[in-house]
């Protein structure tokens, strides 16, 4: 089997590992953000309620979250499939993790933008969405970009759970060619591959939102 | 009757009075300054008055209806209130255009080409027309401050309050806005402006609300202010200036 045929089948897991990261990325910032703007506009009781569920999803190994989900959860008569199973993972925990890079950049957000919109009559609801959203989002690219990448590196724990993503492929072909060295360097060198994809959509539309001289001091 | 009337406004934080028993009228066309040291209770009188704080009591009476009542229509009382702030506090991530024509399409409800074009009406006024397309960031302080104004005066409000709008600005710039709010002065525009500066003072009010540690120490004209002998509180806080 030659290099360029093993990084064919290898490609076949690929897929899988797109579908899972952009899935569990989406749950991630749904989850994330729902968060963060549930804290901006909730009361201290939510937050503190909030926060708690935050500091705990941190505390937990993702792993562990992943086996309670796929192998726990069916001993209280829930099913969850190998994806959800990921979702409700690998994706709440990414959240909790957005939630706070999006409370950071919340906080940059000028509080005399905030001040002048209420003063001209918009409710909270409204200034969030109007002037806090659109700028936290962009004080926020670094870590949203960090945290995506982290699910990316964190989807190889699908194979546990039986999805043929990249890593279960390899082991597979590493089981019937002994080529451990080749086949786990040519995993690397996709995950990268996959990660620079990722970077460049994400430049790419940070350069089509981008402001003149805004978040850049 | 007084645009506005303010009547005996008490603002507590904890036990301590920021505001004690604060009264004044000002009348439509009229342009009013509250001077007085820092910490005297000037910025959260603006701040109370359009119920960005909450006043602890007293009555503030806006075109005859008492806006401390809680079932007033705040939105609505804060759409007929202009506010520029004393950082300009213009929306980074929106041009000048839209900074300007936001609340008119969010809260008046105009469809975009009639608010754009009605922000460049006052964007025009401010001799800002040409900056339309810039960002907040490409802009000086002075021009910062026209946006904000044209901003302000783009909603039609019956009365502009001013925080500190010279403050955060350089010696020409400070001629350059004070020149522009004494335009608006002439112009008939209701004005309340919360200001150290004696010479925005000079040029753009009628009189001078002096508050101090949260009382109205004195009201009158701002010669006759400055023109009182041995009066330590005023002294104290002009400097000796005549």
């Amino acid at each position: 089997m030659t290099f360029v045929e093993i990084l064919l089948t290898l490609l076949k897991g690929a897929g899988y590992t797109l579908l899972i990261t952009f899935s569990c990325a989406a749950t991630a910032l749904v989850v994330g953000l729902g968060i963060a703007m549930a804290r901006e506009l909730g009361g201290a009781w939510l937050s503190a309620l909030l926060s708690a569920v935050v500091y705990v999803l941190r505390g937990v190994p993702m792993l562990v979250l992943l086996f309670i989900v796929f192998f726990g959860l069916p001993g209280i008569g829930l099913d969850v499939p190998p994806l959800p199973a990921m979702m409700l993972s690998l994706g709440l925990i990414s959240g909790a993790y957005l939630s706070e890079v999006f409370r950071g950049a919340f906080a940059e957000v000028s509080p005399n933008e905030v001040l002048a919109a209420q003063s001209m009559g918009f409710t909270r609801f409204e200034t969030l969405r109007v002037i806090k959203l659109p700028q936290m989002i962009r004080f926020a690219v670094p870590g949203i970009v960090n945290e995506l990448t982290t699910v990316l590196k964190f989807s190889p724990f699908a194979y546990t759970v039986g999805l043929p993503e990249i890593t279960k492929q390899a082991m597979a072909l590493v089981a019937t060619t002994m080529r451990g060295i080749e086949i786990y360097a040519a995993i690397g060198l996709l995950y990268f591959g996959i990660y620079r994809l990722l970077l460049a959509a994400v430049q790419l539309i940070e350069k089509r939102y981008s402001i003149p001289g805004f978040a850049q001091e | 009757m007084a645009l506005l009337e303010v009547k005996n406004l008490v603002k507590s934080y904890g036990d301590r009075n920021v505001l004690d028993g604060v009264s004044f009228e000002l009348e439509e066309g009229e342009a009013k300054v509250v001077m007085g040291p820092s910490g005297c209770g000037k910025s959260t009188l603006l701040r109370c008055l359009n119920r960005l704080h909450e006043p602890t009591s007293g009555a503030i009476l806006f075109d005859g209806e008492d806006v401390t009542d809680p079932g007033v229509d705040v939105r609505a009382l804060r759409s007929r209130i202009g506010f520029v702030f004393q950082n300009f506090a213009l929306y980074r991530h929106m041009s000048v255009l839209d900074n300007v024509a936001l609340a008119l399409r969010r809260l008046k409800k105009l469809p975009r080409r009639e608010a754009e074009e009605r922000a460049l009406q006052e964007l025009e006024r401010m001799e800002m027309a040409e900056k339309r397309d810039a960002y907040p960031a490409a802009l000086s302080g002075g021009q910062s401050q026209r946006v904000a104004i044209a901003r302000a005066l783009a909603m039609d409000p019956r009365v502009l309050f001013f925080d500190e709008p010279t403050s955060a600005l350089d010696p020409i710039m400070v001629r350059e806005v004070v020149t522009l709010i004494n335009r608006l002065y002439l112009d008939n525009v209701t004005i309340l402006c919360v200001t150290h500066d004696l010479n925005l003072a000079r040029h753009i009010s009628d009189r001078v609300v002096f508050l101090d540690r949260g009382k109205v120490y004195a009201e009158d004209r701002i010669e006759h202010l400055l023109a009182r002998d041995a009066d330590p509180v005023i002294d104290e806080f002009f400097g000796g200036e005549d």
